[in-house]
């Protein structure tokens, strides 16, 4: 067990999701494993009445996951927007986990992604042998959790050739999955659905047809709310990150994290923190997990190059980097926040000069 | 009997009843529950948290005319002094209007038991201070706070669940428990608060001493446990005490019409109702439907499709069912607002902000207005207008005539701001002639002629204040706030000064920095630098916050400074003409207020263009004219590079377009300086045929914008007959009997006669 890198959802948090159905007497949806009150609660946190303590598994807007469950309880299509790190993956596998028992019925999306991983493939050695027949068949992770009643997840949704993703339409909005090579289909068993994970902002997405988007309920999941909270995720990742490719922490980093974060945070509102000025906002996502990849990069040179503490050079060049994506009116929106705002702010003299060099 | 005993509290041996309804101000569920306890008890007076003043004048019994139509705001205030003014607005789904109208319907004798607002305004005129003692006053939503103890947002449906599904008399007695409890715990009131129970208190003993039998209150549920009979008894002496020789004002009362949205407002302290409702639209729809979240979404999707989002009746199935479940997860008896709204943006909106602010804008909060009948008493508006018109000597008549101001006279200033000031709040008595915006000149012309409607603007206006002076202040603040484009925020801010509100001036230098922030459009924000410029300028006359403008006018120039290259490249040669004239003034408003960066940023930007690439030729010479005007580079570089740009290299159209901008439609530059005339000429004779062909037309158009005493002058010089100026070394040096050989061989080739002279 200890070989693994990381246990699945529902292996980790057996003991809490066993403690939670026990405890719970509302009425469950067909198939589930817990009652929608119950999986908002093992997504969200608490202690239960026998003193089990449930760890939250989303921080944020209990408001959200309880839009999410209400959702898959209805028996609605859950898509899950957001940029990256905003943990949408995270949920949908403890949703999966809390509602089905299982989370591993999975697709992950890619330009690549066939329409057999949507639907079913073949053994083509029965298939040529015998012909089509039921033993030829390979379910896809969808057809199988229409024969057990349980969740299925496809990951980055709209990653996927628009023609695949419309696929799924059929499932969702007939609960059945045609076989014409067997002139028979696969109807689903209570408790089937579908997670959907999306990112709407990056480039290189297909748009999700307006007929396969109808069939979904929308949940946004927002950025970290407080900049504290942001903090605290980008510092405990970088620090994740920085133990599984065991490279040493970098001296002092917070000071410089905090810049990061705050930094990232007021271009992407478009206002400086104390509110005092409006900012253009550039068309970079700019989200947590971006300002991960800055300060590990950071991290990287000040270990490997540097004298072991994150130069103000390094954070110039990745924060550049990562905020101007288009040269021209990002560098124009980047300019007028470093001329505005980075200049006559204490303290960050260094930066304003070191982001200045880079142009 | 203690004071936590529910109501009604029967007096056995007088065979008097006191109904204490303690009610949410602009709770849809209190209305609904207040109109129901009325039919049960059938009272024969009706006592109401309204200002005293209120029951003495007739403005009341208009609330059963048939041309009021709420939402609606009583108005009252001093006669004297019509600013201090305080407004009690109403909706539909207003407890205390359900209850008037009630009572009005059925003959019911109407009392308003509160602090007359005499007293309140004398209060707060006297005090520096008007709110004596915050800390004791009612909290702003008890009732609100309550339902949240409770575990519910949403504080109407917590009102139903608590009231609606007893029986009225239950219901209310279990909101006067609650609130019991929960004074028991607070301060007691102080102040202005004491005195208004107080007088509450004094009321109600009128009402007994008078012989009513079943009295009901409709008041603030916060302060029923004050009312209690108890207090009302033990009280009596301390109360008259209290209220003894209170200095007072003269009030007058009126209606004005009100929106849903201005519900949303915070009005006045100490007399009005505390705070805004956040969702009017939502509420009206409670009451009219008892919180119906089918009839809801089907109301979002009439919007949203009116708006051409697709909405299918799928989706308002899937969103009901949602909602329903979202209410069962939260373990609420049915979906409220949050719910509702949870649903709309899960299923309608797929992930999209803008249905979402649609729904809240028209919806939840929504756009209803009210409307009062033409024989409610005059407003305070006009009264003011009346004042100010007597002030500045001016009588509205219906004749049209024409007014000259000398703004360097008092009378002519005063007359100017009340003109522009009724201009921003609609009522177009005075029309500006000869265009606007020059205010730079200390005349004005008005046309001037009052039209009936202008009454009608007036009372409409009402909301906005009870002086013109505030009302065009709210309205100009309003207009600013419903715009995103920030030239007419500029003009809002022109306005600002042209009317002389200087308070409103900093909240709009706010959003004009705001705006700038986000402007793309660099020609947008060069083109507010003029009026900017000119803001500054005239408002440092008038003792404006001169540190905002200044700060908010380098905001500007450093934005605009910043991406001037970017904005001028790629531009077709209309736009980059409009561009060089915003060049030009963009210099001439630095100079007006003599900045900084006219040696500095702007300079930089200007060189980085005169030297860029890919810039349109215009742009190009604009720059370096610009930069040679202000002396930032001598005549030998202003010579480099008009030699660069009429160079071979450089294709003959842009320098064509390089020496009309540079020229900038005058030619004086060139009468003066005999080298650059040297260099344009030269380019010019040494142009291929199909090029000068190319070009004529952009050079004709160039000379041709000169003035015809520049043209003739230009001319001689270039013909070498200059007045007393040596002839220039133009072009090639032609020796003019060779010349006439050559043409004199080409003539007789040719079979034509020549003229005498060349």
């Amino acid at each position: 067990m200890t070989d693994i890198l990381r246990p699945r959802a529902e292996d980790q948090y057996a003991a809490e999701l066993a403690a939670l159905a026990t405890g719970d007497s509302s009425p469950r949806p067909p198939n589930w494993r817990l009652s929608p009150r119950g999986v908002v609660s093992y997504l969200t946190g608490g202690t239960l009445s026998d003193g089990t303590v449930i760890v939250p598994k989303y921080i944020g807007h209990r408001r959200l996951i309880e839009i999410a469950v209400a959702t898959l309880a209805t028996d609605r299509a859950l898509l899950l927007l957001g940029v990256p790190g905003t943990a949408k993956t995270w949920v949908s596998e403890h949703l999966a986990a809390a509602i089905s028992g299982d989370s591993t019925l999975m697709i992950q999306g890619t330009a690549g992604t066939p329409e057999e991983a949507v639907r079913y493939g073949w053994n083509y050695a029965r298939l040529l042998a015998e012909g089509p027949s039921p033993d030829a068949l390979v379910p896809g992770p969808i057809m199988r959790a229409m024969t057990s009643g349980s969740l299925a997840r496809v990951e980055e949704l709209t990653r996927m050739p628009s023609d695949v993703q419309d696929a799924l339409i059929t499932v969702l909005s007939e609960k059945t999955l045609p076989i014409p090579e067997l002139g028979s289909e696969q109807r689903a068993v209570r408790g089937f659905n579908v997670i959907a994970t999306a990112n709407d902002r990056d480039r290189g997405v297909n748009e999700m047809s307006s007929a396969l988007r109808r069939r979904f309920n929308t949940v946004v999941l927002p950025l970290p709310a407080t900049v504290e909270e942001e903090i605290e995720i980008v510092t405990r990742r970088v620090a994740e990150l920085g133990a599984a490719i065991e490279m040493p922490p970098a001296r002092q980093p917070a000071e410089e994290i905090r810049r990061v974060v705050t930094i990232f945070r007021e271009l992407r509102a478009g206002v400086t923190t104390d509110g005092r000025v409006k900012l253009k906002v550039p068309s970079a996502t700019l989200s947590s997990a971006e300002a991960i990849s800055v300060v590990v990069s950071a991290t990287a040179l000040a270990v490997h190059f540097g004298d072991g503490g994150l130069a103000v050079a390094d954070i110039a060049a990745g924060i550049t980097g990562a905020v101007v994506k288009d040269p021209v009116h990002d560098a124009i929106a980047w300019r007028e926040y470093l001329e505005t705002v980075v200049r006559d702010r204490a303290g960050w003299g260094g930066l304003y000069q070191a982001c200045r060099e880079l142009g | 009997m203690t004071s936590g005993t529910a109501t009604p509290i029967a007096d056995v041996a007088e065979h008097v009843s006191v109904h204490l309804l303690g009610i949410r101000h602009h709770g849809p569920g209190s209305a609904r529950s207040v109109v129901a306890a009325l039919v049960d008890l059938a009272p024969d007076v009706v006592l109401i948290e309204l200002p005293a003043e209120a029951g003495e004048q007739a403005v009341i019994s208009l609330i059963a005319d048939v041309e009021m139509v709420a939402p609606v705001a009583l108005l009252g205030y001093a006669a004297d002094h019509p600013e201090q003014a305080v407004f009690y607005p109403f909706a539909a789904f207003s407890p205390e209007w359900q209850a008037m109208r009630f009572a009005l319907a059925h003959d019911i004798p109407l009392r308003m038991i509160d602090l007359s607002l005499a007293q309140t305004l004398a209060a707060r005129s006297l005090d520096h201070d008007p709110d004596e003692s915050p800390a004791t006053g009612p909290p702003v939503d008890p009732i609100a706070e309550l339902a949240a103890a409770a575990g519910d947002d949403d504080p109407e449906r917590w009102w139903d669940d608590v009231v609606e599904h007893r029986s009225s008399a239950e219901g209310f007695g279990a909101i006067n428990e609650a609130m019991t409890a929960v004074r028991a715990h607070a301060p007691p009131a102080t102040g202005i608060e004491e005195r208004r129970e107080a007088t509450m208190r004094e009321g109600i003993r009128a009402a007994r001493r008078d012989g009513f039998h079943r009295i009901v209150v409709v008041c603030g549920a916060w302060h029923v446990p004050a009312l209690a009979d108890q207090r009302v008894a033990e009280l009596a002496t301390a109360d008259r005490a209290l209220l003894k020789g209170r200095p007072k004002l003269k009030v007058t009362l009126t209606w004005v019409p009100w929106t849903h949205r201005r519900l949303m407002a915070r009005t006045g302290g100490g007399g009005g109702y505390g705070a805004g409702v956040s969702s009017p639209g939502w509420y009206a729809h409670v009451f009219a439907t008892r919180a119906d979240h089918r009839h809801w979404f089907a109301r979002v999707a009439r919007l949203l499709r009116e708006r051409d989002y697709l909405v299918s009746p799928e989706h308002l199935v899937s969103a009901t069912r949602l909602a329903e479940a979202l209410a069962a997860l939260r373990g609420r008896p049915r979906p409220g607002l949050a719910e509702v709204t949870d649903a709309a943006a899960a299923v309608l909106s797929e992930g999209r902000v803008g249905p979402l602010d649609l729904i809240h804008d028209r919806l939840v909060v929504g756009d209803d207005l009210g409307r009062v009948p033409n024989h409610a008493p005059m407003v305070p508006l006009a009264r003011d207008l009346a004042t100010e018109q007597r002030r500045v000597r001016l009588k509205p008549r219906a004749e049209v005539r024409t007014l000259e101001l000398d703004l360097r006279l008092p009378l002519g200033r005063s007359r100017s701001q009340l003109l522009h000031r009724l201009w921003i709040i609609g009522v177009a008595w005075g029309q500006p002639e000869d265009g606007r915006g020059s205010s730079g000149s200390f005349r004005e012309s008005w046309r001037l002629t009052w039209e009936p409607e202008m009454s009608v603007r007036l009372i409409e206006m009402s909301a906005y204040g009870t002086t013109v002076e505030r009302a065009a202040q709210a309205r100009l603040l309003d207009r600013a706030g419903s715009t995103n484009v920030l030239a007419d925020l500029v003009s809002c801010a022109e306005l600002a000064l042209l009317a002389h509100l200087p308070d409103s001036l900093s909240p709009l230098l706010d959003r004009i920095s705001g705006h700038a922030a986000q402007h793309v459009d660099v020609g947008g924000l060069l083109d507010v630098l003029g009026p900017l410029a000119r803001i500054r300028r005239y408002g440092d006359v008038r003792g404006t916050d001169a540190a905002g403008l200044a700060e908010l006018f380098d905001g500007v120039v450093d934005r605009a400074c910043v991406g001037l290259t970017a904005a001028c490249r790629s531009l077709d040669d209309d736009m980059a003409a409009a561009m060089a004239d915003r060049l030009t003034a963009t210099q001439g408003a630095l100079a007006l207020v003599d900045h900084p960066a006219r040696i500095g940023a702007w300079q930089r930007a200007l060189i980085e263009m005169a030297t860029g690439s890919s810039m349109n030729g215009v742009l190009v010479g604009r720059a370096v004219r610009l930069l040679a005007d202000a002396d930032a580079i001598d005549v030998d570089e202003v010579a480099g590079a008009l030699s660069r740009a009429l160079s071979y290299g450089t294709p003959a159209r842009d320098g064509a377009a390089f020496v009309d901008g540079f020229l900038a439609g005058a030619g004086t530059v060139l009468i003066h300086d005999a080298g650059l005339l040297g260099l344009i000429d030269g380019w010019l004779a040494t142009l291929p045929v199909d090029t000068f062909d190319d070009v004529v037309a952009l050079l004709r158009r160039t000379f041709a914008a000169f003035e015809a005493g520049e043209r003739r002058h230009l001319g001689e010089l270039v013909s070498g007959r200059g007045s007393g100026r040596p002839p220039a070394p133009f072009g090639w040096d032609l020796d003019e009997r060779r010349v006439a050989d050559g043409l004199a061989t080409m003539a007789e080739l040719l079979g034509i006669r020549m003229e005498a002279s060349v």
